[in-house]
């Protein structure tokens, strides 16, 4: 017979248990509703970014930056994974850990040099573990990256590419599709290949856009575009993670939130049918005396 | 009066989004006034002030680099830093200063982006003097 003081005890730590992790939940979903109003306020950003090429477009300008064009010998190849600082959020860390290994071995195999680079302790620590190291890493990133942080990546990676220590740059994260799904996406950012929008321009054409006038030139605009648009382009990998993150950690919390209640239920039944037992036990004890006295 | 609307977007944040009489924006060279009714225009801006007039109310920004695209009296103003005169820290803006014109610079891009960089921190500390 299970005792029930053991069983009560359980019972405690397990109620204790579903209060932190009815909390976090609470404090997951909180944090995402912030994440995602920043995602939200990046995309107005990109949407007009991407309008402002278009037009550009338009102008019937033929693009040609050394950020979109590729390299002829890929031989130094950058990975970057966009990993998690904390865990408790489900198989989040260890998806990315995968696709990111996965991703460094093809790397590895077009190009002679290949660095990797990781943001989060969870990825770091992962990444240790599985043998390779990150010759960079970052861990300052939380639920809210912040614009210029990520700049002055940016701007490191595309001072590299200028000066040809780049080659291309893949960047392993999990990307927000919608608050029910993301999906662990791995993109390779450098050499951008195509400027967004730049594919819509025909069906533009038709619609024989407005006359703008540019100041200085449209090349002069497009040179500093491209940049701009790989910057946000990083962003928005960055904030993906960050609300992916969040909503992750919420699906797992409250799975565990639930578990907890169902592990409660059933110890309480066992607690009280223990009792239930040692009492009778008791009684049938009393009764067989007062019998054996009588 | 005549209005035209305005929007003032960073990566981060949407900062104004309103219906303006005028707008003052520091172009790379120079600063654009633009009204209602200007030609559509795409340009690049520079460093420097953002006078915004909303009833007869000038607001102004500092505005960090980036484009102004105008059309159908729709002015967009992408920037990597959009903030109030009166937030941008003195004191900050002057460490900057010295340290852009400490920097060695290499090259033709060392050189463009340390000018780059002083001349970010002077605006900055042009309008934190303003404002004071």
């Amino acid at each position: 017979m299970a005792n029930p003081r053991q069983l009560d005890k359980r019972r405690k730590s397990v109620k204790n248990i579903r209060k932190i992790t009815r909390t976090m939940e609470l404090i997951a979903t909180a944090r995402f509703k912030k994440a995602m109003d920043r995602a939200s306020a990046a995309t107005a950003y990109t949407n007009r970014i991407t309008q402002l090429v278009a037009d550009l477009m338009k102008t019937g300008l033929t693009v040609s930056h050394p950020l979109l064009e590729p390299r002829e010998k890929t031989q130094n190849a950058k990975l970057l994974i966009l990993t998690a600082n904390r865990g408790l959020c489900g198989g989040f860390n260890g998806n990315l850990i995968r696709a990111g290994l996965k991703q460094w071995d093809v790397l590895e195999s077009v190009a002679d040099n290949c660095t990797l680079e990781v943001s989060g302790k969870r990825g770091i620590g992962g990444m240790k573990y599985r043998g390779v190291v990150a010759e960079q890493q970052f861990t300052h990133f939380e639920d809210k990256p912040r614009f210029d942080e990520v700049d002055a990546i940016a701007e490191r990676y595309l001072k590299a590419y200028a000066a040809g220590e780049l080659d291309r740059l893949d960047v392993v994260y999990t990307r927000f599709l919608s608050p029910a799904k993301q999906v662990v996406a791995v993109e390779t950012l450098l050499p951008l290949g195509s400027l967004a929008g730049a594919d819509d321009s025909d069906a533009a054409d038709a619609s024989a856009g407005t006359p703008y006038e540019f100041l200085p030139s449209p090349e002069s605009i497009l040179e500093e575009v491209v940049p701009t648009s790989f910057k946000v382009k990083l962003f928005k990998c960055f904030l993906d993670s960050a609300v992916s993150e969040q909503i992750a950690r919420r699906v797992a919390m409250k799975a565990a939130t639930e578990n907890a209640d169902d592990l409660i239920k059933s110890l309480s039944m066992q607690y009280n049918r223990a009792r239930q037992g040692r009492i009778t036990n008791e009684l049938m004890d009393l009764i067989g005396g007062v019998n054996a006295i009588s | 009066m005549a209005e035209m609307t305005v929007t003032v977007v960073t990566p981060e944040e949407t900062v104004v989004e309103t219906t303006a009489s005028s707008v003052v924006l520091p172009l790379y060279d120079g600063e654009v006034g633009i009204l209602r009714g200007h030609a559509p225009m795409i340009g690049r801006l520079g460093y420097g002030e953002m006078r915004l007039t909303v009833d007869g109310k000038t607001d102004s920004f500092y505005v960090d680099g980036g484009f102004v695209q105008v059309a159908d009296n729709v002015v967009n103003v992408m920037t990597n830093r959009a903030m109030e005169v009166g937030e941008i820290d003195f004191v900050s803006a002057n460490e900057h200063l010295e340290q852009s014109l400490g920097l060695t610079a290499k090259g033709d891009e060392g050189i463009l982006t340390r000018l780059r960089s002083i001349e970010q921190a002077r605006a900055q500390l042009r309008l934190a003097k303003k404002a004071r």
